[in-house]
């Protein structure tokens, strides 16, 4: 077999067995035809045509992707959503061929399209089709940084046709005038950068799909013209550019889109407005006159050549286009009326499509002014004389002696009141009528007409000075003749002295507003009120306001609502201040009457008396006695300031009438005298008293009564003399009297009447003192000592505020110490002071003290007559005083243990004891908490204990009342 | 009205009380009345019919005064225990105790917003109390007094106050003013005739005094009956032509008002005639006194 085999001769190259060759492909073959299908799916693989598995990624599926790259969803198919027939109903799909084929099949159809070949591709339409394709198909292969199909307007392949393309092998370039360049690089780039600019300028810049043939048509000019003319060559190959977006409307808004008319008509312009560039353009130099550079001159020798013309500044046409849009209808009005110059400025507003009228309907109308009479003359002439002016002006008639007759002198003066009432007509009408009468005769200048003449200007005068006085006062003074003032002051003419006040109720039975006044006016009072006092010195605002509120008073009549500048005080206020004036008013006319009868030193007391009104702000209270009834004492009121607190004023839906005032400062007086007790003697002798004075003044008369009030008012300095006398001792002065000395503070205090009693009475304040252990350890803290004695000249210093400090005598120890606990604080600072400078002088004397002590306490009783003094100031003086010492009783109830007062508080409380039958039967646990108290007092040191509840209670009644 | 027309026939007696009844009160519309005693209990009648609706107990001491707001919503009462309570009227329950008197409280009155109770105290003090608010705090204290307030009256911009120490002082909240009238003799009841133009105050020497608020001046005094350790209510009809009030001898009296003749005075308790109360409109008055009785009286 072998030789067999050797013997053969082979020739030509043998075949390649297809085994080897294809054997993938076989294999992929039969797999994919028989045996696959019998395996699982997950045996199956996939392969192409080629045999190879296709890797779609580790992530997306791998080799297994798409179902085995079968299909796109698990059924194969992706099922068509179902879309209801009810709106699209069953539309019929017009399939074709397309729909069906695959991509490769599609490939391969294509091919069988009929185009032309490229050769023969001239105006490269088959090129441009074909290298659209191509684009397409780079773009499916490769992933393109749009994602999804890129819209073929973006993409535009440059397909260029055979001629371009050979002349870009001649080297032509886009943009390019088709000749034989010489010019210079620069000079390329600057032509194209300009035509660019005038292409934004022009409006059709050719789509570039469409630009093929115009640009054939182009070249075919240019190639024309070229050769005639080098330097004028705008026309060039256009560069493919998009349609520039000029005007300012939105991106795909065509405002012309309902209104295509519109659209023609701005064509129309813009063409024109080209027309015209265009038409400068057309003579050689005009183009380029029009564009020269501002700034760059052309030498004489040379040409206006193309790089003269101004690249940068706007062209003439942009800014043609620019005023066009602003001024379309001018524009607009200009196209249609050609044969017209420019329309006004006038005719601007016009709409378009609008003409202006030649002639308006509408006329300006004019009327004639009204015409001034002739007669007529701008200042008003009054019918009769003008009285006033005349009335001052006129000398005075003489006096006349009125007629015997009393009738008649009653009849004139009651016709001459008329008269100067209600004017001249009167008298004139009274002498036309009585003019037969002879009682009349006056009028006509008769017997008595002097008379009458005199007493009409007296009442003139009367009337002129009654009425204004409320608005005019100070400056009727410089006017005043000697009748008038003397008529003012009350004085009388002296022939008049002994005649009888006129009465009018005789005359006619007509009562006159004159007559009024007469009735409620005292003229003598208020002038001299006025005259004599002035209350209110140190604020002549409030001065002023007084004389005012006097004048009101006495004057009657009429009131003005707002009197003299008070519109700018607040009710209250002016309520306040009215009191005040009131008050003082009172005090002044009593005075007055007082001063008729008694001598003339009094009228020094009244500026004393009335300066305590001075201050009415902060003496809060004034008893004015309202309406007592001869005979019968009570009820008595009284007036004081109240201060709700804000949140009750609230409650009740009124107005504070304190708001935004502040707390009323709390008096040192008072505070001091809220410290003092009063013991029960006084006040009860002391109401006894007040009663018993009332009733005794009651039935006096005028004058006496005035003369009391004098007397009252003229008590303080007695009583101060009185108070000097009894008060031993103001405390701090008592304590810390020698220091003072030392420090020179000696005020002019009154001196001292009997030292002994004061030193005694020093001393056993001293003795009473708690404080004496606060001082003492005071004293020991601070390493000085307490001075054993006490000079007795030490109450002569004293501070003209405690003035009204009761008597020391009776105060308890008690009240002392607390009062100089209390005050600590207040006086710590001088209490210091006094003991760093002299504090050796404090020697601890407490025993000393405490000896004194017994003798001192029992020296309660004074005589009574003091007291009722004392107590007669109290009741004058304002009554926060009275209040406190009301307080200052009511501390007593529980720490008074002297036997005298204990009886007279017994006497006070009868009283109460009365009121309530329940309360009877409390009296006697009260009187044992009494009884209490003074077991207390027995033991060993009650009174620090004692002292410590009432400083707390009265720190808590006064911040109560806080 | 003359005199035939006062309330003299004796319609109900409403009993209940256990003990002295020490304060009677009409409602604003007289439709109800409220009544307080020593046995620390408040109730409430119809007087009309004479029925008892409900007791409010929670005081630990005698009731002295109590107080209906005008709706009948709210009660206030005060009394031994130094405390005013501030009720709801259909719970029975006290929503609100105000604690700060020193002592005994002895009367107490809303103001006409039911906004504000203002009591009077044994210790001299009128103290008025915020019911808005959850404060138990006084907003005012009024201590001018300078003995034990009775009784108190409120107007729409008044407090006004009579007391022991023989005034009937007026605050006025609006002018920030006060106003005392010093009658001389211990102030037990006040009370204001309906026009509000005058205080009629019972004094403790047996002797009502009827003051004109705008002045001051006393226009009458009413004498007859005994007054002189108790404290005993008075008040003006409701057309403000009689004076009524009541003695310690249990009568009740009926003045005139212009001429103070006793036009007609019988006798109505066993004991003492504590509180009298007439009836805003209608001819009708309830009287209560020490004898433990409210009896009300018709024409």
């Amino acid at each position: 077999m072998d030789s067999d085999q050797e013997d053969f001769v082979f020739h030509g190259t043998p075949i390649e067995r297809e085994e080897d060759h294809s054997s993938r492909k076989k294999k992929a073959l039969a797999e994919s035809s028989g045996n696959l299908r019998s395996l699982p799916a997950w045996k199956q693989e996939v392969r192409d045509e080629e045999g190879r598995r296709r890797l779609h990624g580790a992530f997306t599926g791998g080799f297994s992707a798409g179902y085995y790259n079968t299909v796109g969803s698990k059924e194969g198919w992706t099922p068509q959503s179902f879309t209801s027939s009810r709106k699209n109903r069953a539309e019929v799909k017009q399939q074709s061929l397309v729909n069906f084929l695959d991509e490769d099949e599609k490939a391969e159809l294509e091919g069988r399209s009929l185009a032309a070949s490229s050769k023969f591709d001239t105006f490269g339409f088959t090129a441009a089709e074909f290298a659209r394709k191509q684009a397409e198909k780079e773009n499916r292969s490769r992933p393109s940084a749009i994602p999804g199909p890129v819209p073929d307007e973006i993409i535009l392949p440059a397909a260029e046709s055979i001629g371009i393309q050979l002349l870009k092998k001649m080297g032509w370039r886009h943009g390019h005038s088709i000749k034989d360049s010489h010019s210079s690089s620069l000079y390329e780039a600057r032509r194209e950068a300009r035509r660019a600019f005038l292409s934004f300028t022009s409006d059709e810049a050719k789509p570039m799909l469409s630009t093929s043939m115009p640009a054939e048509n182009n070249f075919e000019d240019v190639l024309d013209k070229s050769a005639e003319d080098d330097d004028k060559s705008p026309k060039i190959t256009p560069v493919y550019m998009l349609k520039p977006k000029q005007d300012l409307h939105g991106l795909g808004y065509d405002p012309y889109k309902h209104a295509p008319e519109f659209r023609e008509s701005k064509r129309l312009r813009t063409a024109g407005g080209r027309a015209h560039g265009q038409r400068a353009r057309d003579n050689l130099f005009g183009l380029n006159s029009g564009n020269i550079a501002p700034g760059f001159g052309i030498g004489a020798l040379e040409e206006l050549d193309v790089e003269d013309e101004d690249v940068y500044g706007s062209g003439y046409d942009f800014e043609e286009t620019l005023i066009e849009e602003a001024e379309e209808p001018a524009k607009l009005s200009i196209e249609l009326h050609n044969n017209r110059p420019r329309l006004t400025d006038k005719e601007h507003g016009i709409l378009a499509g609008f003409q202006l009228a030649s002639n308006s309907d509408y006329q300006l109308e004019r009327f004639e002014p009204p015409r001034i009479p002739k007669e007529y003359e701008p200042i008003h002439k009054f019918s009769g004389p003008l009285e006033i002016g005349s009335r001052l002006s006129d000398p005075p008639p003489l006096e006349v002696a009125p007629p015997e007759d009393s009738n008649l002198k009653v009849l004139i003066e009651g016709v001459a009141t008329l008269v100067a009432r209600c004017g001249k007509i009167f008298e004139d009408l009274s002498r036309e009528k009585n003019q037969s009468n002879p009682l009349y005769s006056f009028l006509n200048g008769g017997k008595f007409y002097d008379y009458y003449s005199r007493k009409l200007w007296e009442e003139r005068q009367k009337r002129n000075q009654t009425r204004p006085l409320l608005d005019r006062d100070d400056s009727s003074v410089s006017k005043m003749t000697a009748e008038t003032r003397g008529r003012i002051l009350g004085e009388r003419p002296l022939e008049r002295s002994s005649v009888a006040p006129i009465s009018f109720d005789t005359h006619a039975g007509v009562k006159f507003h004159t007559n009024l006044v007469d009735t409620f006016t005292k003229p003598i009072v208020f002038n001299e009120l006025l005259k004599v006092s002035k209350p209110f010195k140190d604020d002549p605002a409030k001065q002023e306001r007084f004389e005012q509120f006097l004048k009101e008073k006495y004057q009657g009549g009429l009131r003005s609502t707002d009197s003299g500048g008070t519109s700018y005080m607040s009710e209250s206020v002016r309520a306040r201040e009215r009191l005040d004036f009131e008050a003082a008013a009172e005090a002044i006319e009593k005075a007055q009457l007082a001063k008729s009868s008694t001598l003339n030193k009094h009228s020094m007391e009244f500026s004393v008396g009335a300066m305590q009104f001075t201050s009415g702000g902060i003496e809060d209270a004034k008893s004015v006695q309202v309406d007592e009834l001869p005979g019968k004492i009570l009820p008595k009121r009284e007036e004081f300031q109240w201060r709700p607190s804000p949140i009750l004023c609230k409650r009740f839906d009124l107005i504070d009438p304190y708001m935004g005032k502040p707390a009323p400062a709390p008096r040192i007086r008072s505070k001091l005298d809220s410290h003092f007790f009063i013991p029960d003697s006084f006040k009860a002798s002391g109401t006894e008293e007040k009663v018993a004075s009332r009733g005794d003044a009651l039935p006096m008369t005028q004058s006496q009564m005035s003369e009391n009030t004098n007397l009252v008012e003229k008590e303080p300095e007695v009583q101060m003399e009185i108070e000097n006398v009894e008060r031993p001792v103001d405390l701090y002065k008592a304590i810390f009297s020698d220091d003072s000395e030392d420090e020179g503070e000696t005020s002019a205090v009154n001196k001292v009447e009997n030292p002994e009693k004061k030193v005694e009475a020093a001393n056993a304040t001293l003795n009473r003192l708690m404080a004496g252990d606060f001082l003492e350890s005071l004293g020991k803290e601070l390493g000085l000592e307490v001075p054993p004695d006490l000079p007795p000249s030490l109450d002569k210093a004293r501070d003209p505020l405690h003035k009204e400090v009761p008597h020391v005598n009776d105060i308890g120890n008690s009240t002392v110490s607390e009062f100089t606990k209390e005050d600590k604080s207040l006086e710590a600072r001088e209490l210091v002071q006094n003991l760093s400078i002299d504090g050796k002088k404090y020697a601890s004397n407490d025993s000393l003290h405490k000896r004194s002590d017994d003798p001192s306490f029992g020296s309660v009783p004074q005589n009574d007559g003091k007291m009722r003094s004392l107590y007669d100031q109290s009741d004058s003086s304002p009554s926060e005083d009275e209040r406190s010492r009301k307080v200052s009783k009511r501390h007593q109830y529980s720490s008074y243990s002297d036997s005298d007062s204990s009886e007279q508080r017994h006497h006070s409380s009868s009283k109460r004891r009365k009121s309530h039958s329940s309360r009877e039967r409390e009296k006697p646990s009260s009187r044992r908490k009494h009884s209490k108290h003074r077991k207390h007092r027995d033991k060993d040191s009650p009174e620090r204990s004692r002292h410590r509840s009432k400083r707390e209670r009265d720190e808590s009644k006064r911040d109560k009342r806080r | 009205m003359s005199a035939s027309d006062l309330p003299r026939k004796e319609v109900t007696v409403l009993k209940g009380h256990e003990g002295a009844v020490l304060a009677a009160r009409f409602n604003s519309d007289g439709n109800y009345c409220l009544s307080c005693g020593k046995d620390r209990t408040i109730r409430l009648w119809n007087p009309h019919r004479g029925i008892h609706i409900k007791t409010y107990k929670s005081h630990g001491r005698e009731v002295r005064d109590v107080h209906c707001t005008p709706d009948n919503s709210k009660l206030v009462s005060c009394g031994g225990d130094r405390q005013v309570f501030y009720w709801d009227v259909s719970t029975g329950r006290v929503i609100r105790k105000f604690r700060g008197h020193d002592s005994e409280v002895n009367a107490v009155k809303f103001n006409e917003y039911s906004s504000v109770v203002v009591s009077a105290g044994y210790d001299q003090s009128l103290r008025a109390w915020d019911c808005r608010s959850h404060s138990t705090e006084p907003i005012q204290i009024v201590d001018t007094f300078s003995d034990s307030v009775m009784s108190v009256c409120l107007t729409k911009t008044e407090i006004i106050g009579g007391s022991v120490d023989g005034t009937v002082r007026t605050f006025d909240i609006r002018l920030g003013r006060e106003i005392a009238d010093d009658l001389g003799q211990p102030v037990n009841c006040i009370s204001l005739s309906n026009d509000a133009n005058c205080i009629l105050a019972s004094c403790l020497d047996s002797t009502l005094r009827l003051l004109d608020r705008s002045t001051g001046e006393l226009l009458q005094e009413y004498k007859g009956h005994t007054c002189k350790s108790f404290k005993m209510d008075c008040c003006l009809t409701n057309t403000d032509a009689h004076v009524t009030g009541g003695s310690e001898d249990g009568f009740i009296y009926f003045w005139d008002l212009v001429d103070a003749t006793v036009i007609s005075s019988f006798r109505a308790h066993s004991s003492v005639v504590t509180s009298v109360s007439y009836h805003p409109k209608d001819n009708c008055m309830i009287t209560a006194s020490v004898d433990g009785t409210i009896r009300v009286w018709k024409t």
